[in-house]
C-alpha cells in the first residue's frame, strides 16, 4: 500500500469514530515533542511530525482537514511531506474555533499545556470530550505501510550494533563510543535515536553517556533506538572489551535463556504480563527475585511510539492481550550483583501466532579482543 | 523563533564539573529567587522543566531532564527537592548532575509532587508554578492542583528572567565554551560538506564532529531552499549551495550558529551570503548596554529591505543562554509566548547572551548567516570567536 491509500484508510477509520461516536470536528493536537513511548497523533494521520510548539489537525466529520502549525516557516515542509492540502499558521486556528458547534473531541490532550487547553476551552465556552482512544485503537496493529519503515529502522539498529563491534575500544571516552553508533545510524538514514551506551567494569544501569574514559574488561551496555518516518525500533545488546571473567558468561546466559523464554511467552492472544512473567520467573529460578524489582528492574519490554505504543508495558498486571500487528521491544535487561547492569532486547513482530523479532544481531555476548 | 528538532533522548555527554560550576553559584542564584519570592509573598515554587525545555529548572539546580520531565520544590527556606520521572534506578546517575540532596524518582510527577509539597509543609500555602517551557502535561498538573485544594497558585513563568537575563562569569565562560564548539563544528563542517553526498550523510558527519567534542545536545536545520529537520525523507544530494542552522548545548548552555556553503565559482550567491554577514555585523553592532533591543531590529529592517519579511519569518534573533530561545526577544509575538517584557521596552544589559541570524531567498535558494554574542560595554562580542 501506497502512502495516499494507507493516510487515507486512516482518514476514513477516524471519521467512521468520529461518526459512531457522534462528534462533528476532532481537534487534534501536538506539542512538537515527538516522544519514542508515546504515539504522535497528528504524525499518524498526516507524516509531518511537527517541530514548535502547537500543531492542530481539524477534522470535520464532512470536510476537508486543516493543519494549522507554529512556526509558519515550516508550512512549507509541511505541504511537502504530508497530503494535507490545507495549512495553515497557528494564529489562525482561534477563528476557526469560534465557529464550531456540535460534538468536539480533542485527542493529544495530555501533551497540551493548561493555558492552550484553557483557550479551547474559553474559545469553544465548553471542554471537548477527550477522544484519543480513537486513534489508539485503530493505531495497534501496524499496517503493511508503518512494517515498511519499521523493517528499515530494524536493519539500521542492527548496523548500530555492528558499529560498536567494530570500532568499540579502550581509551574511547563514553560520548565518544555513543557517537560512534549514533553516526552509523544517522549516515544510514536515522532521523532521531534513543540511544544510550555506557561503558563500566560494573553497571549500575543504563544512562546517557559521560565523559568516562573506557577501559580493557568494560562491559559495554547499549539500548539503541533509532527513529525511521517517525517509528522506532530497539534493540539492546552488551559487548566485553577483552575476554572476560567466566562469571560474565555464566550470568549474561541466563539473560539469553530469559530472553528465549520471554519470546516463546510472547504467543498472539496471550496477555503482555505473560511476558514479563517468563522473564522473571527465569530470574527467580537462577535466585535472583529481589532483582526483579525495584530499584533493579520492573518492566520487561514496551511499546514503542509514534504509531500506537500498545500494549504497554512488559509488566506484572498488564493483562492487554498481545494482537497480530503489535510491535514491541522484549528486554530482560538486568543488574546483577556478581556482573552489573547488561543488556539483551529485540523489538518484535507479533505475527499470527507468535512473536517474531526484526532484529537480526546475535544474541551472543561480543567479546571484543 | 527558530526551532529544531527536539531529541526524543538528550543523548550527548552528560556531566556537572562542580569546578566550573560549583555549589556556591547555584546557592548565590538560589539567594536572588529566594529574595524574589519573598518580595512576591510566595512560600514555595513549584519548578517543572523537561527534556525540550529544562532552562529555569537547571538554573537552580543544574539539573537538566534527560527524557521525560520533572518538578523542583523550592520552598522560600529550606531544602531544595527534586522529584523526577524516572526509573528509582536511575537516582544515582541523576544525583551525578545536581548538587541538590534529595532527588527522588516516580512516574505520576502530579500526584508526588502533590505529597511532596504536603510533606514539605505547603499544603495550606501560597505556591508559584514556573513552567515558562509550557511543558507540565495537563492531567498531571490538574492532578496536583486536585490534591493541593487548599493552596493559592499563582503563575510565575517570568519570576527568573531578570536573574537568567545577565549571564554571570562562570555562565559566560561556560558559554563561550559552547561557541567555541560549535564555531569548530562550522569549521570542519566545510570538509564535509560536498556535492552529490546525501543530506542526511552529511547531517550525520555534522552530528558527529559536535558529539566527539562532548556536545550535550544538537541541532541542525539545513537545506538549499528552505531549512527543514534531518527526517528520512531528506535523501536528496546536495548540490552547489546549502544553508545550516546549527545550534549545540554545551555543559546546559546554548550557542547558534548559521552558515551557508556556497561551491566556488557562484559569485551571485557568494555575494549574498557577503551580505547576510555583514548585516549581522551591523545589528550586531547594536549590541550595547542602554540600548532598546528594538534598534537590532530596526537596523535589520533598513539593511534587508524586500528581504526583510522572509527574514523575519524565521526571527532575526533573540536571547540565548539555558535555553535556545530565552529573553530579550525582538519581535512581541516571540516576547509573549513567554510572558517576557516587549521588545520595545526592553533595553539592553552588560552581560545578556543573543543570537542573531539573517536568513533570505535568492534566485530560490536560501541564504543564512548567524552568530551569538554577549553584550558588553565595549560593544558585541562573539561567543564563537576563538579570541
Amino acid at each position: 500500500m501506497d502512502g495516499p491509500q494507507e493516510y487515507s484508510q486512516r482518514m476514513s477509520k477516524i471519521r467512521q469514530g468520529m461518526r459512531d461516536q457522534g462528534i462533528e470536528t476532532l481537534l487534534i493536537f501536538d506539542s512538537g515533542r515527538h516522544n519514542f513511548l508515546r504515539m504522535n497523533y497528528v504524525a499518524y494521520l498526516t507524516d509531518f511530525i511537527s517541530i514548535g510548539p502547537e500543531t492542530i489537525l481539524v477534522v470535520p466529520a464532512e470536510n476537508e482537514p486543516i493543519l494549522f502549525l507554529t512556526p509558519s516557516w515550516d508550512i512549507a515542509r509541511a505541504k511537502d511531506e504530508s497530503w494535507v492540502a490545507d495549512i495553515r499558521p497557528f494564529k489562525d486556528f482561534w477563528s476557526l474555533l469560534s465557529k464550531l458547534s456540535g460534538k468536539i473531541g480533542l485527542v493529544g490532550r495530555e501533551a497540551m499545556h493548561i493555558r492552550l487547553h484553557d483557550e479551547i476551552v474559553k474559545t469553544l465556552k465548553r471542554a471537548p470530550v477527550n477522544a484519543k482512544d480513537l486513534i489508539e485503537n485503530i493505531a495497534r496493529r501496524k499496517t503493511e505501510f508503518e512494517l515498511e519503515r519499521l523493517r528499515k529502522a530494524a536493519a539500521i539498529a542492527d548496523a548500530g550494533v555492528q558499529a560498536l563491534h567494530e570500532d568499540a575500544r579502550p581509551g574511547l571516552k563514553e560520548y565518544e563510543l555513543a557517537a560512534i553508533v549514533e553516526h552509523r545510524m544517522r549516515s544510514l538514514g536515522a532521523e532521531d535515536n534513543f540511544g544510550m551506551v555506557v561503558a563500566h567494569h560494573h553497571n549500575s544501569a543504563l544512562h546517557p553517556p559521560t565523559a568516562r574514559v573506557v577501559e580493557k574488561g568494560d562491559i559495554i551496555i547499549g539500548e539503541i533506538t533509532p527513529c525511521v518516518g517517525g517509528l522506532f525500533v530497539q534493540i539492546c545488546r552488551t559487548v566485553v572489551l577483552g575476554q572476560p571473567p567466566p562469571v560474565v558468561e555464566e550470568k549474561y546466559a541466563i539473560l539469553k535463556r530469559a530472553m528465549r523464554l520471554g519470546m516463546d511467552a510472547a504467543k498472539t492472544g496471550a496477555p503482555a504480563s505473560d511476558v514479563a512473567a517468563a522473564i522473571n520467573g527465569t530470574l527467580i529460578e537462577a535466585g535472583y527475585e529481589k532483582y526483579c524489582r525495584p530499584p533493579f528492574m520492573r518492566v520487561r519490554g514496551h511499546g514503542l511510539g509514534c504509531g500506537s505504543s500498545a500494549p504497554g508495558n512488559l509488566e506484572d498486571g498488564n493483562e492487554t492481550p498481545l494482537e497480530e500487528g503489535m510491535t514491541f521491544i522484549v528486554h530482560p535487561n538486568q543488574y546483577l550483583p556478581e556482573t552489573g547492569y547488561m543488556t539483551l532486547g529485540d523489538t518484535v513482530l507479533m505475527t499470527r501466532s507468535k512473536a517474531e523479532p526484526m532484529t537480526h544481531s546475535s544474541w551472543d555476548l561480543y567479546v571484543k579482543d | 523563533m527558530i526551532f529544531g528538532r527536539h531529541s526524543v533522548l538528550k543523548r550527548g555527554c552528560s556531566t556537572w564539573d562542580p569546578k566550573q560550576f560549583p555549589r556556591a553559584e547555584f546557592e548565590s542564584r538560589l539567594d536572588t529567587v529566594r529574595k524574589e519570592m519573598a518580595h512576591r509573598d510566595l512560600d514555595a515554587l513549584v519548578i517543572y522543566g523537561d527534556n525540550y525545555s529544562f532552562a529555569d529548572l537547571c538554573y537552580l539546580t543544574n539539573y537538566f531532564p534527560k527524557v521525560r520531565g520533572g518538578i523542583a520544590v523550592v520552598p522560600r527556606d529550606g531544602a531544595l527537592s527534586l522529584l523526577l520521572n524516572i526509573g528509582s534506578r536511575d537516582v544515582p546517575f541523576a544525583k551525578t548532575l545536581t548538587w541538590v540532596d534529595d532527588v527522588r524518582a516516580s512516574n505520576q510527577v502530579g500526584s508526588a509532587g502533590a505529597e511532596l509539597v504536603k510533606e514539605k509543609g505547603f499544603a495550606k500555602s501560597r505556591l508559584g508554578l514556573v513552567d515558562s517551557g509550557e511543558g507540565f502535561p495537563l492531567p498531571q498538573l490538574e492532578e496536583m492542583k486536585r490534591a493541593l485544594p487548599d493552596v493559592q497558585w499563582t503563575n510565575e513563568d517570568a519570576l527568573f528572567e531578570p536573574a537568567r537575563l545577565k549571564k554571570s562569569p562562570l555562565e559566560l565562560n561556560a558559554m563561550r565554551a559552547a561557541g567555541h564548539l560549535l564555531n569548530a563544528v562550522c569549521e570542519d563542517a566545510q570538509k564535509v560538506i560536498k556535492p552529490g553526498r546525501k543530506e542526511y550523510e552529511i547531517v550525520a558527519d555534522i552530528d558527529r564532529l559536535a558529539r566527539d567534542a562532548g556536545a550535550e545536545d544538537i541541532r541542525i536545520l539545513t537545506g538549499e531552499k528552505r531549512l527543514q529537520p534531518p527526517s528520512f525523507k531528506q535523501s536528496a544530494d546536495v548540490g552547489n549551495h546549502w544553508a545550516l542552522y546549527l545550534a549545540v548545548q554545551h555543559e546546559r548552555y546554548w550557542a547558534e550558529a548559521g552558515r551557508t556553503y556556497v561551491a566556488p565559482g557562484d559569485g551571485k550567491l557568494r555575494a549574498a551570503y557577503e551580505k547576510a554577514r555583514e548585516v549581522v555585523a551591523r545589528m550586531a553592532a547594536e549590541l550595547r548596554p542602554g540600548n532598546p533591543v528594538a534598534a537590532v531590529d530596526d537596523i535589520a529592517r533598513r539593511e534587508l529591505g524586500e528581504f526583510y519579511a522572509t527574514a523575519a519569518v524565521y526571527g532575526l534573533g533573540n536571547g540565548i543562554g539555558l535555553n535556545q530561545w530565552e529573553a530579550p526577544f525582538l519581535n512581541d509575538d516571540d516576547a509573549r509566548r513567554v510572558s517576557a517584557p516587549s521588545a520595545g521596552a526592553t533595553e539592553l544589559t552588560e552581560n545578556t547572551t543573543v543570537a542573531l541570524r539573517v536568513v533570505f531567498e535568492t534566485e530560490g535558494k536560501l541564504v543564512m548567516f548567524g552568530d551569538s554574542f554577549v553584550v558588553t560595554q565595549n560593544g558585541p562580542v562573539s561567543l564563537t570567536s576563538k579570541t
